[in-house]
């Protein structure tokens, strides 16, 4: 057959199927677009971060980086005097908090030359802009100056390295100045002006280096004799290996989310395609019965795969891109304390070609899937339980063998992450193995349990479920709601664990101090932004004592860790509830000794280190440290270390702190001991008081800020079962109107057929979601502990059995009330037309 | 136990004409009476069949099974005398996918009576009807012909006074209407029930105690190959 005969067939079956194929559609299109959203959303965070730094850095292929707050200018000279160098520039960047009038939001402030433009980077027009020169102002991307309601020549306030100083608003930059920039909360300054306000005088952050043609490994020699093992000589684009290593945990949720999703979407558009089955096989009947052979009738059964596939993967990818732009967008916040990155959404041809491929796939395992038996043997097809005894026990004994899989990596704590996910991929098969068997049980429990009921509708809904004719379509749609139930619960459950963990690491902080006196803005939530340690004269009675606290980051191998320089004075040096391997108290006695440090574990594991271990802290000042214990990650990604405060200013060669906390005199609340610090402090003050459930609460709410994204997604996931399944349902009860008006002229209501369907439906989406959320709790428990041992989050693992619960009943309850609408105009058909 | 008084139903087709799909038709049929309908195809035989099941409301007429004024009958009523004084047999084996020969023939007795009672009831008329070997056989697993023996005990299951038979031996053979239409003939005098037949064949009208033609809507003798009968 021609293949525009082949077309014009498809065209006619179109008009007599229009609404299956549209269902059919939808589906794929839902499974496309989460998943086609899921991408973009992972490719745009580490994407656009590193379209960021490549523009930044232009030619440059190494960086000299301080491993504290900097190192001297003149250290750019000798680079640039170095033999294999062709260009150097230097910046400096500093943590500040940008104020107009009530209006605050945390900034990097940049200090460039336009030695910049040397680098011929992607942004590098901005800093060749002669201004740069002599100016005392500043440049903002366009979104902050709208967000800070400034205008041009207007002063905006800057808190930075413990006080306040006003600036001007010089320029507002554009997109095509500062690319992927733009929507990064950065201050762009003259270099010597940034050096002004910022009190580091004469100093630079980082320096990039372009070596000369064929120089490379010269110039990294020659830069590593400069370095004298006090600054960090690395790649130019490094950054971007530490920004992917930090916000891998929140990329492999996204992922495994867009898998569940792409499940969902894919069980939807099987449902879908079943319905159309009868017609299918009746078109390879009459084909067969005209003459036609095997491959036209395949190539008939392709043709509507492919047009499926590819209007639904089209359908779906815009739909996904508008879910990219408007729903994923969220970054997540908890980055910015350690990266300036901005929010460009990058869509990459891979992104594209996965999503469409996908569903594609998708359409071609729908269409042909059940027709195979049709096209192979020429025989209808067979219903999955003709034979039962030989299919239940192969379905059993691979359930049973995946599903001890599944709890033996759950017992066995993962400790690669690829043997989490491996586990999930267990668990999920193992689930949808035994669904049959477990919906056949139950149907076997409710036919015993209603035998003595008089009435006809549990019968009528329990010879729907098992009429071998639309079984198959029966299990999609509970195998549907049971991927959505167990992904959410699974996800969401660890989500909740990591959320109770992250709580209490943020409570374990907070009260190392009544009172907080630190560096203002969201972006120094961790305190890691240092100061000069002010003088604060408070009147007697109120404070009992003061105490040093620092911290900052640091960049250990391809990790940007966190590092805590605790008081040895403070009651809890180490946040209580943190510890993974060793004793609370000896390492609280070792680190006020000094010489010794709790490091989290994932870090410890990477590095090769055990408790009572020594090492060598690649801080500005390299300081041997030896292992006191072993601690979650207390919340920072990549990992994190507890020191003791003067051991933290002698490795970092300053005195400067990144908070001060004050222990209050007895009966004096939190909130009076903040009130007198902010008087010592005065108006014209840099810094912040914070008390310590300020901070707590302030640390709650950027943890939970950053896992939006997720709970999010899990939302979709669960409205997109909701509606596959209330479409495939309403799909299959509406097919069946003629055998209810059957039922009428037999004397039946419509109020009992109805009570009939809503039943059948309540048993099939309630058994699949309860059996998805069965499995999602073993799933959680996966979840949890592979967070744990990989990536060392402070997880408080709870069975979350009322959320398990509450989501199962959410999805059948709103699927069942959907599919009731729908079943209560069938039940209405009207009994005539069952006597045709 | 049936009577039909006067019966009219008029339709109006798209162009506007009238078409008189049944048009005032009187009849009558005793207790364990079989009344053939004979008629051709669009002779408003099954227009008929649900004005008398409480189908389809007659323009006017009157419509009396036993001592019931059907037409008096809400849906609620209707649907409840159907299930109880009514047993219809239909052309096309209407079974319960997924059920079992059993099930499909206790049917309408699920109302009334636990399953297991319900079966227990029908049991002894699937015996009779040669059933007894396949009753817990799915409706795929057996014959057109066990199929619509199945679907007799089911309209006879609740012991109705008045059977309705729409063209029951429609997808047999001569052989098999033959057998069907011998039971249900036997059944139906035995048990005294009323039993209106519609057919478009001859030799299955030869099976009833009275044949009539339906033309046009309008009832009278059955004056066809009369050597059928």
């Amino acid at each position: 057959m021609k293949l525009a005969n082949v077309a014009a067939l498809y065209q006619m079956r179109l008009r007599a199927q229009l609404g299956q194929e549209l269902l059919a559609l939808l589906g794929i299109a839902v499974g496309v677009s989460l998943l086609f959203a899921a991408l973009v959303a992972n490719t745009s965070l580490t994407g656009s971060f590193e379209r960021t730094t490549k523009g930044i850095v232009g030619k440059a292929r190494y960086e000299f980086a301080a491993r504290g707050e900097g190192f001297d200018e003149r250290m750019l000279s000798k680079v640039e005097g170095l033999s294999g160098v062709a260009a150097a520039a230097g910046i400096l960047e500093v943590r500040a908090q940008a104020r107009s009038g009530r209006l605050r939001r945390s900034v990097l402030l940049v200090g460039v030359t336009p030695d910049f433009a040397k680098l011929d980077g992607a942004v590098s027009p901005v800093f060749s802009y002669g201004w740069l020169a002599d100016v005392t102002a500043l440049a903002l991307p366009t979104p902050l100056v709208h967000e800070l309601r400034l205008t041009l020549g207007q002063s905006v306030i800057l808190d930075v390295s413990g006080h306040s100083v006003v600036a001007r608003l010089g320029t507002k930059l554009q997109a095509s100045d500062i690319g992927s920039l733009i929507d990064s909360p950065v201050a762009i300054a003259p270099l010597h002006y940034a050096q002004a306000l910022s009190n580091r005088v004469r100093q630079l952050s980082r320096v990039f280096v372009v070596p000369k043609a064929g120089q490379d490994s010269r110039v990294r020699a020659e830069l590593t004799r400069l370095a004298a093992g006090r600054i960090d000589v690395r790649a130019a684009d490094f950054d971007a290996a530490l920004f992917r290593q930090a916000s891998q945990p929140t990329s492999q949720s996204t992922a495994m989310f867009s898998v569940f999703s792409a499940m969902v979407g894919f069980l939807f558009a099987f449902s879908a395609v079943l319905l159309t089955v009868p017609q299918r096989r009746q078109l390879i009947a009459d084909l067969r019965t005209e003459g036609y052979g095997p491959r036209t009738i395949f190539k008939v059964l392709l043709f509507d795969a492919l047009v499926l596939g590819v209007v639904a993967s089209a359908v779906g990818i815009v739909a996904g891109d508008q879910l990219a732009r408007h729903l994923f967008d969220q970054r997540p916040v908890f980055l910015e304390m350690a990266f300036a990155f901005g929010s460009e959404r990058i869509t990459t041809p891979t992104t594209v070609v996965i999503a469409a491929a996908g569903g594609v796939a998708a359409s071609l395992i729908a269409v042909l899937g059940p027709m195979a038996p049709s096209l192979l043997r020429g025989a209808d097809i067979e219903p999955l339980d003709r034979k039962p005894g030989r299919l239940d026990s192969a379905l059993l004994s691979s359930g049973l063998v995946c599903l001890a899989a599944g709890i033996v990596t759950v017992i066995a704590r993962p400790s690669l992450a690829g043997i989490g996910v491996g586990g999930l991929v267990f668990l999920t098969v193992a689930m949808l193995l035994l669904l049959p068997l477990i919906l056949r049980r139950l149907v076997a429990l409710l036919d015993l349990a209603t035998e003595g009921i008089r009435s006809i509708v549990p019968f009528l809904a329990i010879t729907d479920l098992r009429d071998p004719v639309t079984h198959l379509r029966s299990l999609a749609v509970a195998a549907t709601g049971a991927v959505a139930i167990f992904g959410s619960v699974a996800l969401q459950g660890a989500h909740a664990d990591l959320q109770r963990g992250l709580d209490r690491t943020s409570a374990d902080l907070s009260s190392i101090g009544d009172v907080w006196v630190v560096a203002p803005g969201r972006a120094n939530l961790l305190a890691t932004t240092p100061f000069r340690a002010p003088t604060l004269r408070v009147p007697p009675g109120v404070i009992s004592r003061f105490a040093d606290f620092r911290g900052s980051f640091l960049d250990v191998g391809d990790r940007r860790i966190v590092v805590y320089g605790s008081p040895a004075s403070a009651r809890r040096p180490i946040p209580r509830g943190q510890m993974i391997d060793g004793d609370t108290t000896r390492a609280t006695r070792l680190l006020r000794a000094g010489g010794w440090a709790v490091v989290s574990a994932a870090l410890a594991n990477q590095l090769g280190l055990r408790v009572g271990q020594r090492f060598v802290l690649p801080s500005p000042v390299p300081t041997p440290l030896r292992v006191s214990a072993l601690s979650t990650n207390m919340g920072w990604p990549p990992g994190a270390m507890v020191l003791n405060s003067d051991d933290y200013a002698r490795a970092w060669g300053s005195d400067d702190v990144s908070a001060v906390h004050a222990t209050l005199a007895p009966g004096v609340t939190q909130a009076e001991g903040a009130q007198e610090l902010r008087r010592a402090l005065g108006p014209r003050s840099g810094l912040d008081v914070q008390t310590a459930a300020q901070r707590e609460r302030d640390q709650r709410a950027a943890s939970r800020e950053g896992l939006t994204r997720l709970t999010e997604i899990a939302a979709l996931v669960l409205v997109a079962a909701m509606i596959a399944m209330a479409a495939a349902m309403a799909g299959m009860i509406w097919q069946r109107r003629a055998f209810l008006a059957r039922m009428k002229v037999e004397g039946y209501s419509a109020g009992e057929l109805w009570r009939s369907l809503l039943l059948e439906a309540a048993v099939l989406v309630g058994a699949g979601c309860a059996i998805g959320a069965l499995f999602g709790l073993l799933g959680q428990s996966l979840l949890s502990r592979a967070l744990t041992s990989v990536t060392g989050f402070p997880v408080l693992y709870s069975v979350a059995v009322v959320d398990a619960l509450l989501s199962c009943a959410a999805v059948t309850l709103v699927s069942v009330a959907i599919i009731g609408v729908f079943g209560r105009r069938a039940a209405s058909i009207d009994a005539r037309v069952g006597v045709r | 136990m049936l009577e039909l008084h006067s019966v009219v139903k008029h339709f109006a087709s798209p162009g506007g004409e009238v078409i008189r799909a049944v048009d005032g038709v009187s009849l009558s049929i005793d207790p364990g009476e079989m009344v053939a309908l004979y008629g051709p195809s669009g002779s408003g035989k099954t227009t008929l069949l649900k004005i008398i099941a409480a189908l389809l409301r007659p323009d006017s007429g009157a419509v009396r099974v036993g001592s019931r004024d059907v037409l008096a009958l809400s849906k609620r009523e209707a649907a409840a005398y159907r299930l109880h004084e009514v047993g219809f047999v239909r052309q096309q084996p209407d079974f319960v996918p997924g059920a079992s020969a059993i099930d499909n023939a206790a049917l309408k007795l699920f109302d009334e009576l636990r399953r297991r009672d319900a079966r227990r009831r029908v049991e002894p008329l699937m015996h009779r009807l040669g059933l007894g070997d396949r009753l817990r056989h799915a409706g795929d697993e057996l014959s057109t012909g066990e199929r619509q023996r199945v679907l007799i005990a089911r309209a006879l299951s609740t012991e109705p006074s008045l059977l309705l038979a729409d063209e029951p031996t429609g997808n047999l053979d001569s052989r098999r209407s033959r057998d069907v239409m011998e039971l249900l003939c036997e059944l139906c005098h035995e048990r005294g029930v009323a039993t209106l037949l519609v057919t478009h064949d001859p030799l299955v009208a030869g099976y009833a105690d009275r044949a009539l033609e339906l033309h046009d809507g309008r009832l009278q003798d059955y004056v066809g190959d009369s050597s059928h009968l």
